[in-house]
């Protein structure tokens, strides 16, 4: 267990926001408390050929008029462009606040544009615009486009921890400045949809054709979303210094590594329980302290037969909500945009719904906010992910 | 506080092992370039393959039966880092230790497999066998079970240069964490037809079968491999300083990033040799710049064109390079070395030396450097 007096304090200072809910952290605000179904039909690539045709997409319309017509936003990934646009308001929302670092979780980074050059690869001879293609593509280049039109030149660390990258992105930035080798950082991940990952899921059996209904009875499977999270996190003497509100405090931080299968977790649901442990001792928490836990609830009958298990033991009855059953879920940038969601369920005190929740499982103790939004006392909230590879991170918000 | 590098792994077209691809380097040797055997468009591109006979072992282990190319190679390197500790690999061995990886292209062979699947044959055809072998931390999560990891897994990502990170990353995690006694740093990469024609159209790779560092600028040749070195407490390799890294938006802006880079490191006393991340593109003449004015007496040993340019594997293989030197007190000359850089080592020579500087500019912007010093055992 952490000595909690020898650590700094570590304050969410700043907050941005893009998902199929919403381009902002408001609108995003709007759609958790009205429990908005943002799944629709995919429009980006063919899907006549895979079992699920849904996914949660950001119009294009919201990335587009972002940012001035011209030669640099000519060549940006639709992955640049969120992530520019979560850390443009992540930085006013912390204004004044200058991070040291960044660190950023994803998985498939700009992988649309490697899919568009493997099919003029195979479509034709002619190699015009494959430069731009091929220097697009990579997960760190959309960062670095993001910092570079947000005016900061700072090192970067990107995680790709599958679907736990976005948690430990913060959790990893989380630990920096509370153990003081940073002051203040700018933490989180983005995610754009891509053909690759969507088949990938499709191949598993993994994805629905169905609406997505984490830890119903019924539930059939996942479907993709995505989006980008930031959060500015700052030591507590870099905030009063400066004046700056906080809108919640990181509290605690958990790892696990389930090495039981490449894509599945061991059953008995102990990599996200230690993981939920480990977070729990690392802030000196009890689990009856858990107000809320905004759980991974990917809906794939593997994933919350554990998770859910690993809940019910440690955290009994607790609320608990997938805010993926609304947009989908958004892998690498999962765990930034469900930290930033708890973020606002602490600082608003509501309790963000499970949507398309019919029949609850008689195997959990755990409370589903189901279909609603509701009103709630949130001092504590929860947060896990988990990942491909047994990768799994928890990480736990306070109010402040 | 003071981390050290307590074992050296690799696995290189020049061996299966730190130890056997050391003995190549010192003996001048490079790897062949040789041709890929399987194009998808009227382009030819070479390439420094390791043979499968140099990961052999890993290739044995149940868990790496349907894995790429890319996890091989990094069980090999990390099980040599481990030997090399004098430690055995085994599902005990992960108590008190966290597993840091570094890539880049990932698994390129099966992403290229999987997505033709989707484009030639239908979204129907693609194989859910190849699809969880795409995904980036695929190889880190192996290595974590065949050492029994429970606890901290890491993939990092980025260019040429991910490698001195993913070591700044695994120095933070052992710096915030006393319970981690040890921790693995692994780079690891595998090569493709589809990766040097992507590059080549950005004109960074050649279609020649040999390339020339700090001399001309006509492109790369990828190799493959991996590197570990194995972190831990005590040692006397230690990281004397290390970074995240500085990123950079043009060619200008790398000159200052690389000085400002690999000039702070020179507080504690100036490096005896720098290993450099020459590759035949533009980061030699950034490299060259910077070296000619901070540290022009400085010897200057370039792996990659004896090995290739093994992008995520490459930064790790040389702090392995450095590592060894230090140890052996030997460098190794330079193969193909062009005539623009005079402090270039062109020729395996003895050393007297305890402070190496491993320098990097990478592709993708990134400039890094790290600090290796030999010192009394600790």
């Amino acid at each position: 267990m952490q000595d909690t007096a020898r650590v700094n304090r570590v304050l969410v200072t700043g907050l941005g926001v893009i998902s199929p809910l919403g381009p902002d952290t408001r609108a995003n605000l709007r759609a958790l408390l009205a429990g908005k179904d943002a799944v629709a039909a995919v429009e980006m690539f063919d899907v006549t050929k895979t079992r699920c045709k849904t996914a949660g997409q950001i119009p294009d319309v919201w990335l587009e008029h972002a940012f001035p017509p011209g030669r640099v936003s000519a060549r940006l990934h639709r992955g640049a462009r969120m992530a520019a646009l979560a850390l443009r308001e992540a930085r006013e929302t912390a204004s004044g606040a200058e991070p040291e670092l960044m660190i950023v979780g994803t998985t498939a980074g700009g992988m649309s544009y490697g899919e568009l050059f493997y099919r003029c690869l195979l479509a034709s001879k002619s190699r015009k615009g494959f430069a731009r293609l091929v220097g697009n593509y990579t997960p760190q280049k959309p960062v670095q486009d993001a910092l570079e039109l947000n005016g900061l030149r700072i090192p970067t660390q990107i995680v790709t921890n599958a679907c736990s990258s976005g948690a430990n992105a913060i959790g990893h930035g989380f630990e920096l400045v509370r153990h003081g080798l940073r002051s203040c950082l700018v933490c989180g991940g983005y995610e754009p949809l891509c053909e690759l990952v969507f088949v990938g899921f499709d191949s598993l059996q993994a994805a629905t054709a169905e609406k997505i209904r984490p830890f119903d009875f019924n539930r059939t499977g996942l479907v993709l979303g995505e989006g980008a999270a930031f959060l500015i996190l700052e030591s507590e003497r870099s905030a009063t210094n400066r004046g700056a509100v906080a809108l919640a405090e990181i509290a605690g931080y958990g790892v696990s590594t389930d090495t039981y299968h490449l894509t599945q977790p061991n059953p008995s649901g102990i990599g996200p329980k230690l993981a939920m442990q480990r977070a729990l001792e690392s802030g000196a928490i009890p689990a009856e302290a858990i107000d809320y836990v905004n759980a991974h609830g990917t809906a794939t009958i593997f994933n919350d037969a554990t998770e859910g298990a690993a809940i019910s033991e440690l955290c009994g009855n607790v609320p608990t909500s997938s805010t993926k059953s609304m947009m989908g879920h958004a892998l690498g940038a999962a765990g930034a945009l469900e930290a930033a969601f708890c973020v606002l369920a602490l600082r608003d005190q509501f309790l963000p719904p499970n949507i398309n929740f019919v029949k609850p499982d008689p195997a959990w103790k755990f409370e589903v906010v189901a279909n609603q939004s509701r009103a709630g006392r949130v001092n504590y909230a929860l947060s896990n992910s988990i990942g491909f590879g047994g990768t799994n991170a928890t990480l736990i918000l306070k109010q402040v | 506080m003071s981390f050290f590098i307590q074992g050296i792994g690799a696995v290189t077209p020049l061996g299966p092992t730190s130890l056997e691809t050391w003995s190549a380097l010192c003996g001048g040797q490079h790897a062949p370039g040789t041709r890929f055997a399987k194009a998808l468009a009227d382009r030819s591109y070479f390439s420094c393959r390791v043979p499968g006979k140099f990961a052999a072992c890993a290739a044995r282990q149940p868990r790496l039966r349907r894995s790429g190319t890319i996890s091989l190679l990094a069980a090999a390197a990390g099980s040599d880092a481990f030997a090399d500790a004098g430690l055995k690999l085994d599902s005990g061995a992960g108590e008190g230790m966290a597993v840091v990886f570094a890539i880049c292209s990932g698994g390129i062979n099966y992403t290229r497999r999987f997505y033709d699947e989707i484009v030639t044959q239908g979204a129907n055809c693609a194989s859910p066998l190849l699809f969880p072998e795409t995904v980036h931390n695929a190889a880190a999560s192996h290595m974590a079970a065949l050492l029994g990891v429970n606890a901290e897994s890491y993939t990092l990502v980025g260019d040429s240069s991910v490698g001195l990170g993913a070591i700044h990353f695994a120095i933070e995690l052992l710096t915030m964490q006393p319970r981690l006694d040890r921790c693995l740093v692994v780079g690891t990469e595998e090569v493709d037809w589809l990766l040097a024609d992507a590059f080549a159209s950005w004109r960074m790779a050649t279609d020649l079968d040999h390339f020339e560092v700090y001399g001309l600028t006509n492109g790369t040749i990828f190799g493959e491999g991996a590197a570990a070195v194995l972190l831990g407490r005590t040692g006397s390799l230690m990281i004397a300083d290390s970074s995240p890294g500085l990123p950079f938006r043009s060619l200008k802006e790398s000159k200052s990033a690389a000085r400002e880079m690999f000039g702070q490191l020179r507080t504690e006393g100036l490096p005896e040799i720098l290993v450099s991340s020459a590759n035949g593109t533009f980061a030699d003449e950034v490299e060259r710049k910077v070296f000619s004015e901070i540290y022009p007496a400085v010897p200057v040993y370039a792996p990659k064109p004896a090995l290739g340019e093994a992008l995520g594997a490459s930064a790790l293989l040389q702090v392995a390079v450095a590592g060894l030197a230090l140890r052996h007190q030997q460098l190794p000359g330079t193969v193909r070395a062009g005539s623009k850089l005079a402090s270039i080592n062109r020729e395996t020579r003895s050393l007297s030396s305890s402070r190496a500087l491993v320098t990097c500019v990478g592709f993708n912007h990134q400039v890094n450097a790290l600090k290796l010093y030999l010192t009394p055992s600790k």
